[in-house]
């Protein structure tokens, strides 16, 4: 019974390093520029701030799938030929950028304007301001729900199987249309998943409890 | 410009019935799963809570499990494994059936976290009045809780509510699936994801506004 | 000239009027004390002079020079890095001390000279570490503010406003946070800040700190000066009703109306 999963792994393990290789690219990639972006939506031009606030009222209100084929359609329409991985990670990124930005943001604005006021009654200007006493604070406030962010990611790149993209969940699908073992192959990529995803939902928790801690 | 935005008027309003069609679709997919969800993580959360080990062990792997896979893949599981035991539930019942399962395990936490945010102090000073703890827990308790579970829980159900994107998976024609079949007919891609979009983002708003009323007005009786 | 002259102060808070003509000077070396009850703009005027706020009207000059304004026939603000150099010469001490929780108390010392004025490492540190002695805290330089008890956080702010070498320190009820023990080690500090010379203005509820270290005394009172003058006179032969009720209060009778 067991079997079917046993012979199929060497094909579910490759799609689990494609899985990987997606996950790295859109968490890393999505991250930084939600991090540039939420850091901007705190600036001082009101057009910035206005329109990152639609970018990410947008994007956190729509499904990632549709995200994803806006971009799978989106790159043909406008001449570009592209592989549905570059088509579908580009989406992801935007999507997760969104959510980063979000994160972002809040982490800053909830520094205690009292520090600000010091921090300016000294002389220092905004750079020096960001750097020293805003950003080292925001970074460990950010930290936890950005690394439950990038745990959504990794599921989320089950979701490009749909739209065509060869990964973890379409070499399940394939093996299963094969060989209707379903039960065995999804239970077996759902271990994979929780293999990865596990020591990352554990990362979360356990910064969760430092930052309680020094409070 | 105004050819333009006549050629597109004439072609939405061709898609429009369907378009409806693939929302009210959406919207059922999530009224149903919805209540399961809330209902399911409520079960749930007298064993997570439970002091014996043999109790919490399995549900707290359960909820990991949920929480660590794709939402994607569980549904997959419900709807190709069902067949193998003997059962053939529609396409809907199983893309709701997997929404409230695993939604239901994170409400779970939801829940937890909002009834253990309420300090020990509102504890001590049911008791120091000398309520039981069963009192203590339902006039006490439970109310603040139920403030402090209003803001995460309406975006739970905005996550829910983009998760019904999903069962287009296993061919429900709800609205994204709807939107990729006008995309793929029709030459105005744009134009379509304009209209699924907006559609999309009336659902989330109309439930984030809907919770934030009901916020302000717990906030205002408390 | 006056270190400090402000002319004819007006700030409001949309429909709110905080500031209504306020006029003074503060002399170099002066210590001048501001009382009043609250909502009588006090911190709002510190707060305009190292510019943390501005103001519809009125003009501010420190050590001669007219600062947060453009006034080439057009009110326009300063941009933040003009504004930044006046707060360099102008300390400010604040009643929830907003010490920066990340860094020791030496390296809060050393902020300002560090990333202000770019002074070397060692330089600041070494600068930092005689300010912390000079209020009595060499032993906590090390030592992170959550694990300093009130007093010690506020007499490291005061540091480390010193750090910048400031023209005026300003102290908005740097005290009035504090548990009662704890005042007495934040006052020492500021007295002997003012036995050395140092222009101040202080806002602060301490009635006999100011008979004991004022030159002058401010009464305030809903946005107007209502009445100045030494601390001898000002407080045992209050000329104005209200400084008189002001005072009873102060002096324990809670229930004078």
């Amino acid at each position: 019974m067991v079997n079917v999963l046993i012979t199929n792994l060497p094909y579910l393990l490759r799609g689990a390093v494609m899985t990987l290789w997606l996950a790295l690219a859109v968490v890393t990639l999505g991250t930084l520029l939600g991090t540039g972006l939420g850091i901007l939506a705190t600036g001082r031009s009101r057009i910035v701030r206005a329109a990152i606030t639609v970018y990410i009222f947008v994007l956190r209100g729509i499904p990632v799938l549709v995200v994803m084929f806006l971009g799978y359609y989106a790159f043909p329409a406008l001449g570009f030929r592209v592989n549905a991985y570059v088509a579908v990670g580009v989406a992801q990124i935007v999507y997760v950028g969104a959510f980063t930005a979000e994160i972002v943001r809040s982490a800053i604005l909830s520094v205690h304007p009292g520090q600000i006021a010091a921090a300016k009654s000294l002389g220092m200007r905004r750079g020096a301001i960001l750097r020293e006493v805003i950003l080292p604070q925001a970074t460990c406030i950010a930290i936890p729900p950005l690394l439950n962010n990038a745990l959504t990611a990794v599921k989320q790149t089950a979701y490009a199987s749909v739209v065509g993209a060869w990964e973890l969940t379409y070499a399940a699908r394939e093996i299963v249309e094969r060989t209707l073992a379903s039960f065995q192959i999804f239970l077996g990529v759902m271990a994979i998943y929780f293999a990865i995803c596990y020591p990352l939902s554990l990362l979360a928790r356990w910064y969760e409890k430092r930052l309680v801690v020094s409070h | 410009m105004s050819e333009y935005l006549a050629q597109t008027a004439v072609l939405l309003a061709s898609l429009w019935p369907k378009l409806v069609a693939g929302f009210v679709l959406t919207v059922e997919i999530a009224a149903a799963a919805a209540p399961l969800a809330l209902v399911f993580g409520l079960v749930l959360l007298a064993p997570r809570m439970d002091a014996r080990a043999f109790v919490s062990g399995p549900t707290v792997a359960f909820i990991e499990l949920m929480r660590n896979t794709p939402l994607l893949v569980q549904i997959y599981l419900i709807y190709f494994g069902l067949p193998v035991l003997g059962f053939y539930p529609s396409e809907f019942t199983c893309g709701v059936a997997g929404i409230a399962l695993q939604h239901g395990a994170f409400l779970v936490e939801t829940y937890r976290g909002a009834i253990e945010s309420v300090s020990t102090r509102q504890w001590d000073a049911a008791r120091a009045i000398g309520m039981g703890r069963f009192t203590a827990f339902r006039h006490v308790i439970l109310p603040q809780a139920l403030m402090k579970i209003l803001g995460p829980l309406g975006n739970q159900l905005i996550v829910l509510a983009k998760d019904t994107s999903l069962v287009s998976a296993i061919g429900v024609m709800e609205l994204t699936m709807t939107g990729k079949l006008a995309i793929e007919r029709s030459a105005a891609s744009a134009e379509v994801f304009v209209a699924i979009a907006l559609f999309y983002l009336a659902m989330t708003t109309a439930i984030g506004g809907a919770v934030r009323l009901l916020e302000y007005r717990v906030a205002e009786r408390t | 000239m006056a270190m400090i002259e402000i002319t004819d102060l007006h700030k409001s808070f949309g429909a709110n009027d905080v500031l209504k003509g306020v006029s003074f000077a503060v002399e170099r070396g002066e210590v001048v004390v501001v009382l009043g009850p609250s909502g009588s703009g006090k911190s709002t005027l510190l707060r305009c002079i190292n510019l943390l706020e501005d103001w519809q009207a009125g003009d501010i000059r420190i050590d001669g020079e007219s600062v947060g304004y453009f006034d080439g026939g057009r009110r326009r603000a300063w941009p933040e890095a003009k504004a930044a150099k006046v707060r360099e010469q102008v300390g400010l001490v604040f009643q929830s001390f907003n010490l920066f929780p990340h860094r020791t108390a030496l390296e809060n010392v050393m902020m300002g000279p560090l990333h202000v004025r770019r002074m070397a490492k060692p330089e600041a540190r070494k600068l930092a570490g005689d300010l912390l002695e000079k209020v009595g805290l060499a032993d906590k330089a090390d030592q992170y503010p959550a694990t300093l008890s009130g007093g010690q956080q506020q007499r490291v702010a005061i540091a480390r406003a010193l750090a910048m070498q400031p023209k005026v320190m300003l102290f908005d009820e740097v005290t009035s946070a504090l548990d009662p023990e704890l005042v007495g080690e934040v006052l020492i500090v500021m007295r002997r800040l003012a036995e050395e010379g140092m222009t101040m203005i202080i806002v602060t509820h301490e009635i006999h700190f100011a008979r004991d270290v004022s030159d002058r005394i401010i009464f305030m009172d809903a946005g107007a000066i209502v009445e100045q003058g030494p601390p001898a006179q000002v407080l045992a032969s209050p000329a104005s009703e209200r400084l008189k009720l002001f005072l009873r209060r102060y002096q324990g009778d809670y229930l004078a109306v």
